[in-house]
């Protein structure tokens, strides 16, 4: 063997070992996609309490002047009531007073059915939000230097209801409980010592929330705490594949691109589902028949994922919104005559 | 005479010496600089890709919608390397292993040494695994790291996946050179055979129901591959839908049987057949 040859192979098998050395501390020790990686997701979590089912975010600003959002508008015109009469009792207007927004959820938390938590950034009249809540039963209290406008549980379900004002432009609302603990995270920190730990301490989920940070609306959590709530059939539930997170990610703006993903149980699990979802793609990519439109979306559909992940990545053009001014223009024609 | 002079070496220790001779031989040919080069293709789409995302844009989009990173190296391996790269170094080594030596009337001084025939081509048939092998895992191992990070994949949670690819692939290597090693040793013009073979043969049947489709190297490569098949164009959408995928263990024993029948045939051509070479 000539020298070259020797330091050609010398070469090649080092980057073959030290490939595979990374990968191997990567996968025994668990750094993230990179130990070059920011913690990810945006900064709230930080408040959110470590014990979050489902975590879901949107850029509200961004989605409601998206030209999706403005096709949309004109094509199926929404009573604007409800946003009225949110703007009137609490002086937040959707549209422009909410920059963005995280929800998590937590089932049966305190022996509720379920248990919440909203924070949003943005502009808020703090003075006419608690006169609002004060005006319809609620108090006062001071948690943490924080004041906690507590409203009580009216139907004995789902627990006390609080609002606060974390910081300047940032409120937090939800069950009671959750709140205070989102209070506690801002107040201390992250301290699991203590029993105070947000959800960027949950490394499993903050790895799926890392892959949706390209949407500018996405929502990750555990399928049984979708399914919980769903109150579906026993017949219907024994037919949902064993998936254990599920996410869906979109950006929205020209149309909406995105992805849903499904982390199943175990392999066969995941490729009982491929299966599923393939023969519906297959059938759906066929059946697209002459509409530019419909065909680009089903062409931008694309299965993918390993072992337990099944990941659908889908494109859907502003042009097929299009096709519900047209079914609105066709429901009203009837009217006329 | 010298008793240990005239001794002949087994069939190992003489492939072991061609296959010393010939790994060089195969490296720095002109074949291997031109594959080499189609190899640094992935990785120079990989970083180009990488250097767009970070600088640019805000995640993969495939047809416009946005994909993971485990996603583009899944959609990688299959439409570069599992249906392109691996056949096309098979054809384009494989066939080559006692073409050349007969192209450049070299032959005779290998079979006239006193070494089994079947060393001469099982010494090269390694030297073709080795280096193949050499050229691929290196290309693979680094598109996996520019590509997977992105787009919130980890490769933490891909490292399972990217083992069971580089296995896959040496396999494919290994099965390809061996059928490709038979048809250079028994057929005239292999690499035109070995071609319509790979790229013409081998996607077709796949389409066809039944058993012809076990009479190719895909079949049972493909049931290794862990990442969802591509639905590309119409064509994959219909080879998604009459996909049939044998069992692990029958493709690892399907691609044994393949790689030791042909291994088997090409040594026996290789042992009878008389090459004559043009003057």
């Amino acid at each position: 063997m000539t020298s070259k040859t020797r330091y050609f192979v010398i070469a090649s098998l080092l980057v073959i070992g030290v490939g595979l050395g990374t990968g191997l501390v990567a996968y025994y020790v668990g750094f993230p996609a990179g130990a070059f990686a920011a913690r990810g997701g945006p900064a709230e979590l930080e408040y959110v309490p470590r014990d979050a089912a489902v975590i879901a975010y949107a850029d509200v600003r961004d989605v409601m002047t998206s030209e999706l959002r403005q096709r949309l508008r004109s094509a199926l015109p929404m009573p604007e009531n409800g946003q009225r009469e949110l703007e009137e009792k609490t002086g937040i207007n959707i549209e422009s007073d909410i920059d963005r927004i995280v929800a998590c959820l937590y089932p049966g938390l305190e022996g509720t059915n379920h248990g919440g938590m909203v924070l949003a950034r943005g502009r808020f009249d703090e003075g006419k939000i608690e006169t609002l809540m004060r005006e319809h039963g609620a108090h006062v209290e001071d948690y943490k230097t924080k004041r906690l406008i507590v409203a009580d549980d009216s139907n004995g379900r789902s627990g006390p209801f609080a609002l606060a004002f974390v910081e300047p432009g940032f409120v937090a609302l939800g069950s009671a409980a959750v709140v205070r603990t989102s209070i506690d995270l801002h107040q201390a920190g992250n301290n699991p010592q203590a029993g105070i730990e947000s959800v960027t301490g949950n490394e499993e989920l903050m790895n799926l929330v890392r892959s949706l940070e390209t949407g500018n609306a996405w929502a990750v959590g555990r399928f049984d705490a979708l399914t919980s709530r769903a109150h579906l059939p026993e017949t219907v539930a024994n037919q949902i594949p064993a998936i254990t997170w599920f996410s869906v990610s979109a950006h929205i703006n020209g149309g909406v691109r995105g992805v849903l993903r499904a982390d199943a149980r175990d392999e066969e699990a995941a490729n009982n589902l491929r299966d599923v979802v393939r023969g519906f793609l297959a059938l759906g990519k066929l059946q697209a028949g002459s509409r530019p439109e419909i065909q680009a979306m089903m062409q931008s559909l694309e299965l993918g994922g390993t072992g337990k992940t099944v990941a659908l990545s889908f494109d859907v053009p502003l042009q097929v919104f299009d096709l519900l001014d047209g079914l609105k223009k066709g429901l009203q024609q009837p009217q006329l005559h | 005479m010298n008793r240990a002079a005239t001794k002949t070496p087994s069939v190992l220790a003489s492939a072991m010496r061609i296959f010393d001779l010939s790994l060089g031989q195969m490296l720095w040919s002109r074949r291997s600089v031109f594959l080499g080069l189609v190899l640094g293709g992935p990785v120079l789409l990989a970083a180009a890709v990488r250097i767009i995302v970070e600088l640019y844009a805000r995640g993969f989009r495939i047809n416009g919608a946005t994909a993971t990173g485990s996603t583009v190296f899944g959609l990688m391996m299959w439409l570069l390397y599992i249906r392109f790269i691996v056949p096309i170094l098979g054809v384009f080594f494989g066939t080559s292993l006692i073409a050349d030596e007969v192209e450049d009337k070299t032959i005779t001084y290998l079979f006239t040494r006193p070494i089994p025939r079947s060393a001469v081509l099982l010494g090269k048939y390694l030297a073709y695994v080795a280096c193949t092998v050499l050229l691929v895992l290196p290309s693979v191992i680094l598109v996996f790291f520019l590509i997977v990070p992105m787009g919130g994949s980890s490769i933490a949670g891909e490292f399972p996946a990217l083992l069971t690819d580089l296995a896959m692939l040496v396999l494919g290597l290994i099965a390809y050179g061996a059928v490709f090693a038979l048809v250079g040793t028994r057929l005239k013009r292999p690499l035109i055979i070995g071609l319509v073979f790979a790229f013409g043969w081998e996607p077709a049947v796949l389409f066809f129901p039944g058993y012809l489709r076990r009479l190719t190297v895909a079949y049972y490569l493909q049931a290794l591959v862990k990442h969802e098949m591509p639905s590309d164009s119409a064509a994959s959408v219909l080879l998604q839908l009459f996909h049939e995928v044998p069992s692990v263990a029958a493709s690892l024993f399907g691609l044994a049987v393949i790689v030791g029948l042909a291994l088997w045939g090409a040594g026996r051509a290789v042992e009878n057949r008389e090459y004559v070479l043009e003057q």
